[in-house]
């Protein structure tokens, strides 16, 4: 069995492994922000009034790191507006369209032309940047820079199909009924890297996806099970369980000779190639205790989570939080009405009850049980550094490494004492790394007065 | 097509997207553990061996650990109020603190130990540390030692066992200042069993050694400072004669140390409080390891007191900021600490 050391069992609710991926129709009115990656937001390259065909290109970049953003539905640009993410509290732009029902199909989304052992590699990342692919599984980095950077370097290519967030069935379902198109991505993906082999990791809790992924999977093309555990996914312990490499923080699995690949980002990949089509819609798991009839369904980008709760048959009680990803690492949103991007793998409704399940009454305090470091994936002290941050002796936090925590959230969701470790752990992060800053900017204008 | 269930189910009204919701960062859900319920779970462990306390010693081994746990629960809420701070009676760590310093009272019928030692448990040991979690050294085993010291006499008053022979009866067999001689005396299956005399709580070895297999079975204590306590002073007592007799690789004289007087009791229940022992697998040995090395230690050099638990384990209470600092894990992807 493959794994790695530390990270520990959360309880799987994965209520909706049996219900099969279904198609939303396209609200009438989407609204799709024009940064949904990491790096630099995109500009309209519509404006209100214009009629666009699903596909088209809406948003794009002109220089730096970015993926373009498509239109997901055929209508009418109504406006483009300034809405706050709720995940990173910027303000970005947002295009509301119209939908006129008809999915007139752009004239620029078509197959690629050429024959896949015909092209580049400089090709198919040109394919890739253009259909906008970022990566699916939350953290959204441009994945045209991804295989780019990869390319002559990476000698290990691994596809994330571990799923360890509770809830998230998403990609269980894609492994399930559209096994081809992954493996078909992890073709384009060798043929691109220069590679004959690749691992694929999935959990074990979803042996059925092992065996159809197994009888798909082409030459070269291994599938590994990995132990049921959290954070199975994270790239570093994915990474670890199946080469034995570790990728310290602050590290790009490059840098270890691995790239690693989101199962349902390979899917999109293939899409791109073969069919043309950009990201525009993405599978999403809805379930929470809140939701009338939790599914898998395949979601137009830019739907609102109120469309998509209608779909699902509409809430049951009174919701607390809606969770925009999974329940361990997802973001809370305050707005019904925001849209979903090219991040969001699930979006969960909790009740208030729900929320407050496990949860004592009492005033948070450390007895000293040391889970929160036997679970560690990255083998911290979070006691201790949970303790430095609320005294807010962040230098300290700094010596104990609290750089290197990826937030994973193991150890607040053990901790019997109630502290909300990781919580507390971010604040020490952003002190850090504001200090960080503080300290290059006073570094670079000592420089300049050296000049002078 | 909408089947009957269906209908029941229907959702509520539209309006529920008006509410306003609760905005955190993640994680959203959390395990049900809680320190309440690991409290509930070494009370449930320590049950076996409180009734073995009552049929061997009667009335007042229910009555001396009762008072202690009533004073400490009081004196928690008394403190708390007096510092003004949360009141965390509920969490249930004051009952198993009372619950222990009880297990480590003779049963006789001086009832102003357990009040006296739960008091100074709780109010100077724990709460005026800082409460649950900020306390140095184990409050109970601190108390045991307070009281040690002030009431030497009271404290090693020991009633007879129900069942036991006379021979074991005057004093814990721990407590003979020459031990080989002890040991000649000494029935093994009786001490092991618990049909000897001693404290309320630390005479069964058995029992004691049930309890603690039953919170590592829960995962509410792990296996690493029983084990390397219990080998460690077996080990010693194995291959190091008595400085009064002969004698080497005597399997007896080893079942002897380790089903006397409170080993067991401590290895398994007190050097085990997460509070006061190291966080990580290696410092956990290294801790059981040190109480193991001075525990035999002064059960063989020291002709004074009785026992060595208690003192070996608030020595080592000291040192844990030290074996935490030491054995601080090596991050993921990093190089090893302190290189």
């Amino acid at each position: 069995m493959y794994t790695f050391k530390g990270g520990s069992h959360v309880k799987e609710y994965k209520n909706t492994r049996h219900a099969p991926i279904e198609h939303m129709p396209a609200p009438a009115i989407v609204s799709i922000p024009l940064s949904q990656h990491i790096g630099v937001p995109c500009r309209a390259v519509v404006k209100a009034g214009d009629h666009v065909d699903y596909a088209q290109l809406i948003g794009d970049i002109e220089s730096g790191l970015g993926c373009p953003v498509h239109s997901s539905v055929s209508g009418t640009v109504k406006r483009i507006e300034t809405v706050q993410n709720a995940a990173t509290g910027q303000f970005i732009e947002s295009v509301v369209i119209e939908n006129d029902g008809l999915y007139t199909r752009s004239a620029d989304a078509v197959p690629y032309p050429k024959a896949l052992e015909d092209t580049t590699p400089e090709e198919i990342v040109a394919v890739v940047r253009k259909a906008g692919i970022s990566g699916m599984g939350g953290a959204t980095f441009p994945t045209y820079a991804k295989i780019q950077s990869a390319i002559g370097k990476a000698d290990t290519l691994i596809i994330n199909c571990a799923e360890c967030e509770p809830f998230i069935t998403a990609n269980h379902r894609m492994m399930l009924e559209r096994p081809e198109e992954i493996m078909g991505g992890v073709k384009i993906l060798m043929h691109v890297l220069g590679l004959s082999k690749a691992y694929v990791g999935i959990e074990d809790n979803k042996m059925d996806a092992v065996e159809t992924m197994r009888a798909h999977a082409g030459e070269g093309v291994e599938i590994f099970v990995v132990k049921t555990k959290y954070p199975q996914g994270d790239e570093r312990q994915l990474i670890y369980a199946l080469t034995k490499k570790e990728l310290p923080a602050g590290k790009l699995p490059a840098d270890l000779g691995c790239v690693i690949f989101n199962a349902e980002t390979t899917a999109t990949i293939w899409h791109a190639f073969y069919k043309g089509s950009p990201l525009c819609q993405r599978v999403v798991t809805v379930d929470g205790d809140c939701v009338a009839r939790p599914a898998n369904v395949r979601v137009p980008i830019g739907t609102s989570y109120k469309d998509l709760i209608a779909y699902c048959g509409g809430l049951l009680k009174k919701p607390e939080k809606i969770v925009n990803g999974g329940p361990m690492m997802g973001f809370a949103q305050w707005d019904f009405n925001a849209p979903l991007t090219k991040g969001s793998s699930a979006i969960l409704v909790l009740s208030r009850e729900f929320c407050q399940k496990g949860k004592s009454k009492l005033a948070p305090a450390c007895i000293r049980c040391g889970r929160c470091v036997h679970n560690c994936p990255m083998h911290l002290t979070p006691n201790m550094l949970v303790g430095f941050a609320m005294a807010r002796r962040f230098k300290d936090a700094e010596a104990y490494n609290a750089m290197s925590c990826v937030e994973c959230g193991t150890c607040s969701y053990n901790c019997p004492g109630g502290m909300e470790i990781v919580q507390h752990i971010r604040v020490a992060k952003a002190a850090i790394r504001a200090e960080q800053m503080a300290a290059r900017a006073r570094q670079m204008e000592q420089e300049k007065k050296g000049e002078k | 097509m909408v089947t009957e269930k269906e209908e029941m189910i229907a959702p509520v009204t539209e309006d529920l997207y008006g509410d306003l919701l609760t905005v955190t960062t993640s994680p959203h859900i959390k395990h049900n553990a809680t320190t309440t319920k690991i409290m509930a779970q070494v009370l449930i462990a320590l049950t076996p061996a409180f009734i073995w306390g009552i049929i061997a010693f009667g009335w007042n081994a229910f009555l001396m650990p009762l008072f202690a746990v009533a004073t400490s629960v009081l004196s928690e809420f008394l403190m708390q109020k007096l510092l003004k701070k949360p009141v965390t009676v509920g969490d249930l760590s004051a009952v198993v603190t009372g619950l222990l310093l009880g297990f480590n009272l003779p049963a006789n019928n001086a009832y102003f130990l357990p009040i006296a030692g739960a008091a100074f448990a709780i109010a100077v040991t724990k709460q005026l540390f800082g409460g649950i979690g900020k306390n140095f050294v184990n409050p109970a085993l601190a108390a045991r030692v307070f009281l040690l010291l002030s009431w030497p006499e009271q404290m090693t008053a020991f009633p007879q066992h129900r069942w036991a022979t006379d021979l074991t009866a005057s004093a814990t067999p721990a407590g003979f200042a020459t031990r080989g001689m002890a040991l000649e005396n000494a029935n093994l299956l009786d001490l092991f069993l618990g049909k000897c005399s001693g404290s309320i709580g630390e005479i069964s070895a058995l029992l004691l050694l049930v309890g603690g297999i039953y919170l590592i079975v829960r995962r509410v204590i792990t296996w690493h400072i029983p084990v390397a306590y219990l080998g460690t002073v077996a080990l010693l007592t194995l291959i190091f004669p008595y400085p009064d007799t002969l004698g080497f690789f005597d399997l007896s004289r080893m079942t002897f140390e380790l089903c006397s007087g409170g080993l067991m009791l401590g290895a398994i229940f007190m050097a085990t409080d997460y509070v006061t022992s190291p966080i990580t697998w290696r410092g956990r040995l290294i801790f059981g390891v040190g109480c193991g090395l001075l525990t035999v230690f002064f059960r063989y050099f020291n002709q004074s007191y009785p026992e060595g638990v208690s003192f070996s384990i608030l020595v080592m209470n000291c040192l844990v900021w030290y074996i935490d600092k030491i054995t601080r894990p090596r991050v993921f992807g990093g190089a090893r600490h302190g290189q």
